[in-house]
């Protein structure tokens, strides 16, 4: 749902939790073209000693302009994306995005909030799959 | 003399090479909806014109990292990994390769009528250490992506991680396509 004021410093959109089973990761790859072997060959997998299929790392950016529209509404544009991969996420597993406004500006007549991001493997296994991260985003008047 | 172990001066030397992809056809709205699926994206903007229109837009618009994924203005085979899209092929002996990181800067949605150029550079190499001491070459690449009439979409802002297959390789590092 989205916010009915501007958000503030230390506002966080609702948290997107997604979990992640190989159908989706194969519609993934169909939708971006994308038909590496690492994304659901088992045979692949184990000659790399990679325990599962891995998870489209690109994916994670289409989860946090998810977040952020969803929450922030049809006003809001995602200019900026910036993130680093930590670890990789396998088929089956749970993440959960995280964002938090870290800054709240105006420019050419727009709001302009700037927010620390996360994408986190839930579970047994929990650990950062994506971080840091920050994203910019305009709001328009 | 050099103490460097996996940046050579002919990988080196290809810094500042380019390489421009175009789509044969424009984006669609099939392409559009199907990638709103698999993310399970349903904002509206994505499929409906009337909910796109009534958020200040023409009409429906791409999800902003679907153009991004260079495969699909590909027109060649796929390799024997089953991978179609871009690539520097370096050759960088006895290393193993993960991506890094990205960082997207959009200029404006794409549409489904716009047909996309991605251009890619070699924008820089550097040779560093691991916090274990391992050689790691990092390769900055920068994408950028524009419509029919030459209008930025989006760049991106691409490393891509080399390191040498030492003791201290990790599994995890087993190269993410």
């Amino acid at each position: 749902m989205s916010p009915l004021r501007t958000p503030d410093v230390g506002d966080q959109a609702p948290e997107l939790i997604r979990t992640i089973e190989l159908p989706d990761m194969i519609a993934y790859a169909g939708s971006t073209w994308d038909w590496h072997r690492l994304h659901y060959d088992h045979e692949y997998l184990a000659a790399k000693k990679l325990p599962a299929p891995v998870v489209d790392g690109q994916v994670f950016g289409a989860y946090l302009v998810e977040q952020l529209q969803d929450w922030l509404g049809p006003r809001a544009f995602v200019r900026r994306l910036e993130f680093r991969f930590k670890n990789l996420v396998f088929a089956g597993e749970t993440v959960a995005c995280r964002s938090i406004v870290t800054g709240v500006r105006e420019s050419s007549g727009a709001v302009v909030l700037t927010l620390d991001c996360e994408v986190s493997v839930t579970g047994e296994r929990a650990r950062v799959a994506v971080g840091p991260a920050s994203a910019e985003v305009r709001l328009a008047p | 003399m050099s103490d460097r172990v996996l940046l050579t001066d002919s990988l080196h030397a290809r810094v500042g090479e380019s390489t421009s992809y175009t789509a044969p056809e424009p984006l669609g709205r099939a392409s559009i909806r199907y990638f709103s699926l698999a993310v399970g994206d349903l904002n509206p903007i994505y499929t409906d014109d009337e909910a796109a229109r009534s958020a200040g837009l023409d009409g429906v618009v791409a999800p902003p990292t679907l153009i991004t994924e260079t495969n699909q203005y590909m027109t060649g085979s796929r390799d024997v990994d089953g991978y179609l899209g871009h690539s520097w092929h370096l050759d960088v002996p006895n290393s193993r390769l993960v991506r890094g990181g990205n960082t997207y800067e959009f200029a404006q949605y794409a549409t489904p009528e716009d047909i996309i150029t991605a251009t890619w550079t070699i924008a820089d190499m550097t040779e560093r250490r691991t916090s274990k001491d391992v050689p790691m070459l990092v390769v900055t690449s920068q994408a950028v992506y524009t419509n029919q009439r030459a209008e930025i979409i989006c760049t991106n802002t691409e490393t891509l991680v080399y390191t040498s297959l030492g003791p201290a390789a990790t599994p995890r590092a087993a190269g993410e396509a």
